[in-house]
């Protein structure tokens, strides 16, 4: 306690002494102008010009509040901490790493800077020590599984850990932002790294400045173990896949025999290969929308040369509309709303005026927990899988959001607040209109735990005709995603978008992929005998002659 | 204190006697401090000299106009703590008994000699019982140990969220005890749980021991204080600071009650803006000290 | 050990095994360890590669006669000595095996995605209407380098920037935002000297001005996410971020005098 009222007098001291520690101008102002000022402002609050377009807002660094730690809960991070995230970045957030761009020198001397904007950093970093992973295996996983149970994670994670938990809609950061539990199955957006120590260590320390606490404490009261802590961590690692996924080019639609699969837990589906998709904000636009809930699709796609069925797997974490998220949604919709309308105003839209909104939205009344009557729309989830008209025999293809009104798209548009997918045109993303006519378009979805799965079926051949597209085998398809979150706010303009792919049917193998092999064969071995045949036909002619 | 137990049990009916020996050993503290006890006992930890000539300060914190009745809170969703109020549970910050405003935080904001006090022994107290802090509003002292308990055995993470402290967020998933304390004074640090968004505290923290949270229907007591004439500061969360002057003679005992009328000073102040203590009306503010 | 090395057969071996290294391998790891930047070598080329190799080994070992004779001796000692019967029969299993497959890996059905090519840097148009206004883009200066402060535009460029292009452009203008990889062509990276160091500033106003949907029929599939800044920004905003991104990656515009007339 005496160790306490020294701390605190010291830190008195070093308050005293402070301004005349910032009078020396530190090396790393004019990196931290050039290349850091635009996001996290010249004053280092956070608040640069791009700080409205992005949630996670940029750090504060006057709060000195740093997720990405080896310190305690509250501690300031190590120096080395926070050179770790200057080169590594934040995954899953705009900040990059910039060991391309800025020497070892410069980014010591941002870290200096940086400690400049709190009087905080007079104190020692209390570093937490960490053990060794123990071994992983299948038991330490299913261990980490209990415990992660145990510890009760899931009531903001989720029990299927997409973070989707019954607490996750009412969770906001130390500045009131809006703030989402991670998605445990995405370890390459783990703001602090996806490996298991990452993990661990994010455990024992908490993230500062958000809702994740520091699981610390209850190590000392024994609750658990360190090392059911590095299983809970190992379980949580296990979710993801081995490497960050990457999109491919071409989603390849497996020919199967017989029905397709119409429902999206089939078994049938665990042929089909699985292609992720990143979806992004839609920031072409107005109104531009910086913050989809919807990061990516995972595509998979089924054909039997009647049918092509797609099923489409994203992370959700409502299942909108839903009133437990409203509240939600209006905070979403405050902070991230656009700040430009609709309509093209062009006008006097000179200097300074849509920027900086530093300011923090007013938090719901606190009084009010379960949010009296928020008034905002309610709003499903929506998805929409897009293609060509017709398959494009150039390289021409329709404007890949959503087309255009000189060439317009074809649609498969689904709504979770409508009784079936419809088939639409599109002349742009405001401008979607359904196909007149009967449809043979199927559609079935289910949601679950933070988690929609939806497969989508059609003949191949189009009988309605008009914008339908006639689906042909053994060409590659031009192909694109839209998803909705409705209790993100999302609809119309605001969404996640894709770029072009393409689906590729597998036509039946043709003979000739067999024959042409074969016959090259044959071919080489009967000419390897000719060789040999000869060549011991003159060696015993050369040998008689040589006699 | 009966009249304190009977009023906490119109709100909350105890299941769990770990809760009681809980809550029983955080209420103290916090009557100690309106009592004038806790002073006293704080003092045989100050360096300084025992104050002679002491001086009582004590009073009321009035509440006029309707209260606001509190907003239910819905708790279905932790059936542990939901069987912890069988008659229903809302809102706890507006409590008034009596005509009395509790959960203000009365302390002396001027006046007090430039000196250190050093932290009492014994520890300040906060327990999350049937997902309530309890109690809602912790005083305590700059160095004093603050237990932090969870009679629930669920997870509860407990967030500190000071501006002039460094913060704190701890998860505490099942019944432990964990320990903090605060280094510098901070008299309205917000206390919140992630996983349950109704849940809200505060913890005033203070470098000398002349504090007290409102309770009994409204009361409070500074004990100990040394002749003189001090600023009074009373605060509370929804209807914001009060400051009154008082002149305290040898071994003088001296009233000083404070008033808020919920009618006219019914604001909700942003949590989003820093809680800089903000003048309210002065107009409603009680007279001088009687 | 010297004997076996000294034969022209073995010799050969070692050259064409040394050369796949260097290309397959070599040429792809071994730069980065002196810190330059290197990329592996495409599958046709490394074919070419391999081929002249096997081209000049052949003439090194027809060069004389009696490095010819003693080449092709283990090669006819295999074909003929009935002591390397069972070399002879592996060969003339795999070698037609190898052959098979290698068609199989040519014949059977690939999908790949149609070749996407596109013109980078496609001919501006003469004149644009930037908000109803003509501009003629031929000769076009930028403006604001004649007037003002010029650390002022390059402040206000730093605005524009940060609030409208850093999603995909990033923050290190290498075309890397958070948003780049949900866009397909890739935005530009500007620190690449293809980009913005070949062009002048009336051309990248175009660019801005216009977005994707403005490029002329070259500049197809239509798949560039650029918007059309017309609609978000001013005249004096686009002037401004485009002194800002020279100013921030350090390169210069290209000038209309070395330009003639056009950018490319």
């Amino acid at each position: 306690m005496s160790a306490r009222l020294a701390g605190t007098a010291a830190l008195l001291v070093a308050l005293a002494a402070a301004p005349a520690a910032g009078q020396q101008a530190p090396a790393g102002k004019a990196i931290y102008e050039k290349w850091c000022a635009g996001c996290h402002g010249s004053d280092g609050k956070g608040d640069g010009p791009a700080a409205s377009t992005m949630l996670p807002r940029p750090r504060d660094f006057t709060r000195a509040l740093f997720k990405v730690r080896t310190t305690s809960s509250g501690s300031v991070p190590t120096d080395a901490d926070l050179r770790h995230v200057i080169d590594d970045g934040m995954p899953g957030s705009a900040m990059p790493g910039w060991t391309d761009v800025l020497s070892e020198s410069d980014r010591d001397a941002l870290v200096q800077y940086i400690k400049t904007f709190s009087t905080a950093f007079q104190q020692k970093p209390d570093v937490v020590a960490f053990s060794k992973a123990p071994p992983e295996n299948a038991a330490a996983i299913e261990d980490g599984r209990r415990t992660y149970e145990k510890l009760e994670c899931f009531k903001c994670h989720g029990r299927a850990a997409r973070g989707d938990g019954p607490s996750a809609s009412t969770q906001e950061d130390d500045s009131h932002f809006p703030i989402r539990p991670a998605n445990l199955e995405e370890n390459w957006r783990f703001r602090g790294g996806g490996s298991v120590e990452d993990i661990y260590r994010r455990l024992r320390t908490g993230l500062d400045g958000t809702p994740m606490p520091s699981f610390n404490d209850m190590l000392a009261a024994k609750v658990v173990t360190d090392e059911q802590l590095w299983h809970v961590a190992q379980y949580v690692r296990s979710l993801s896949p081995k490497e960050p996924p990457e999109p491919p080019e071409v989603i390849r639609a497996r020919l199967v025999e017989g029905r397709l699969p119409t429902s999206p837990d089939d078994s049938a589906w665990n042929v089909a290969e699985r292609a992720y998709i990143p979806l992004v904000g839609q920031v072409i636009i107005k109104p531009r929308w910086f913050s989809p809930a919807v990061d990516a699709v995972w595509v998979q796609a089924l054909h039997n040369g009647r049918d092509l069925a797609i099923r489409l797997v994203w992370d959700d974490r409502s299942r909108s509309p839903d009133p437990r998220w409203s509240e939600w949604q209006r905070r979403v919709t405050e902070v991230m709303g656009p700040k430009e309308d609709s309509a093209a105003a062009p006008a006097a839209a000179t200097s300074g005026t849509s920027g900086s909104d530093a300011a923090p939205p007013a938090p719901a009344d606190r009084a009010s927990p379960a949010g009296a009557t928020p008034a905002v729309p309610a709003l499903g989830d929506a998805f929409a899988v897009q293609f060509p008209r017709e398959i494009p025999q150039g390289m021409e293809r329709p404007y890949f959001l959503m087309g255009d009104a000189r060439n317009p798209v074809y649609l498969w548009y689904w709504r979770s607040d409508a009784p079936a997918a419809v088939e639409a045109t599109a002349r742009g993303l405001a401008n979607i209109t359904p196909i007149p006519g009967p449809s043979t378009l199927r559609s079935q979805a289910v949601f679950d735990r933070g988690q929609w799965r939806l497969v989508l079926t059609r003949p191949l051949a189009a009988p309605g005709g008009g914008d339908r597209l006639t689906l042909v085998q053994g060409e590659a398809i031009p192909i694109a995603f839209f998803a909705w979150d409705g209790s993100n706010g999302e609809s119309g303009t605001k969404g996640a978008v894709s770029a072009w792919y393409h689906v590729y049917l597998d036509e039946p193998t043709p003979k000739t992929v067999y024959t042409t092999p074969i016959a090259t064969a044959a071919l080489t071995a009967g000419f390897g005998i000719l060789v040999v045949a000869r060549a011991q036909r003159r060696e015993k002619q050369g040998g008689s002659k040589g006699d | 204190m009966s009249n304190r137990m009977a009023r906490v049990e119109k709100l909350f009916v105890i299941v769990a006697a770990a809760a009681l020996a809980a809550c029983g050993g955080s209420r103290p503290d916090g009557e100690q401090a309106a009592s004038g006890a806790a002073p006293a006992g704080e003092q045989k930890a100050a360096p300084a000299a025992p104050v002679a000539d002491a001086a009582t300060l004590t009073g009321t914190i009035r509440f006029t106009g309707t209260p606001p009745a509190g907003t239910p809170i819905d708790m279905s969703s932790e059936p542990v703590c939901a069987q912890k109020h069988p008659g229903g549970v809302t809102t706890d910050e507006v409590v008034v008994d009596d005509g009395g405003l509790e959960n203000v935080v009365v302390y002396v904001s001027e006046g007090l000699p430039a000196q250190t006090y050093a932290p009492p022994a014994q520890p300040a107290e906060i327990d999350q019982d049937g997902c309530i802090y309890k109690p809602h509003v912790v005083v305590m002292q700059v160095g004093q140990k603050l237990t932090i308990k969870n009679a629930d055995g669920i997870l509860h993470n407990i967030k500190t969220k000071p501006t002039k402290n460094r913060p704190f967020n701890i998860s505490q998933p099942t019944t432990m005890e964990t320990a903090r304390t605060f280094d510098v004074a901070e008299p309205d640090i917000p206390v919140e749980c992630n996983v349950h968004n109704w849940m809200h505290a505060t913890i005033a923290v203070f470098d000398h021991p002349y504090f007290a949270a409102s309770a009994n229907g409204g009361k409070y007591t500074i004990g100990n204080l040394p002749p003189g004439t001090y600023t009074i500061t009373a605060w509370h969360e929804k209807y914001g600071t009060k400051t009154q002057q008082v002149t305290l003679g040898p071994n003088e005992t001296k009233t000083l009650d404070f008033t808020y009328d919920g009618n006219a000073t019914a604001r909700a102040p942003a949590p989003g803006a820093p809680r800089v203590a903000a003048h309210a009306h002065p107009g409603t503010s009680h007279g001088a000290a009687r | 050990m010297k004997s076996r090395l000294s034969h022209p057969f073995v010799q050969a071996l070692l050259i064409l095994a040394v050369a796949y290294l260097l290309f397959r391998f070599g040429i792809a790891y071994i730069p980065p360890l002196l810190g330059v930047k290197s990329a592996p070598v495409p599958h046709t080329v490394l074919l070419q590669y391999m081929l002249t190799v096997a081209v000049g080994v052949l003439l090194y070992v027809s060069a004389t006669e009696d490095r010819w004779r003693a080449f092709k001796a283990p090669i006819q000692r295999v074909l003929v000595d009935p002591s390397q019967r069972l070399y002879r029969l592996a060969l003339l299993v795999t070698v037609p095996l190898l052959a098979g497959f290698i068609t199989y890996r040519q014949v059977r059905p690939s999908v790949e995605a149609p070749p996407n090519l596109r013109s980078i840097h496609p001919a501006p148009p003469s004149t644009i209407t930037f908000r109803g206004k003509t501009m003629t883009l031929a000769g076009l200066e930028n403006p604001l380098r004649k007037e003002g402060n010029l650390r002022d535009h390059v402040e206000e460029g730093r605005r524009v920037y940060y609030q409208n292009c850093v999603a995909c452009h990033g923050d290190q203008l290498n075309g890397k935002g958070h948003f780049a990889h949900g866009f397909n062509p890739p935005p530009a990276d500007f620190t690449d000297n293809g980009t913005i160091p070949q062009l002048t500033e009336s051309f990248v106003f175009w660019r801005i001005a216009k977005g994707g949907r403005g490029l002329p029929k070259e500049g197809t599939p239509w798949n560039s996410a650029m918007p059309a800044w017309e609609d978000f920004l001013t005249e004096r905003e686009i002037w401004a971020v485009i002194i800002f991104l020279y100013d921030q990656t350090g390169w210069t515009p290209r000038t209309w005098d070395t330009a003639e007339g056009g950018a490319r």
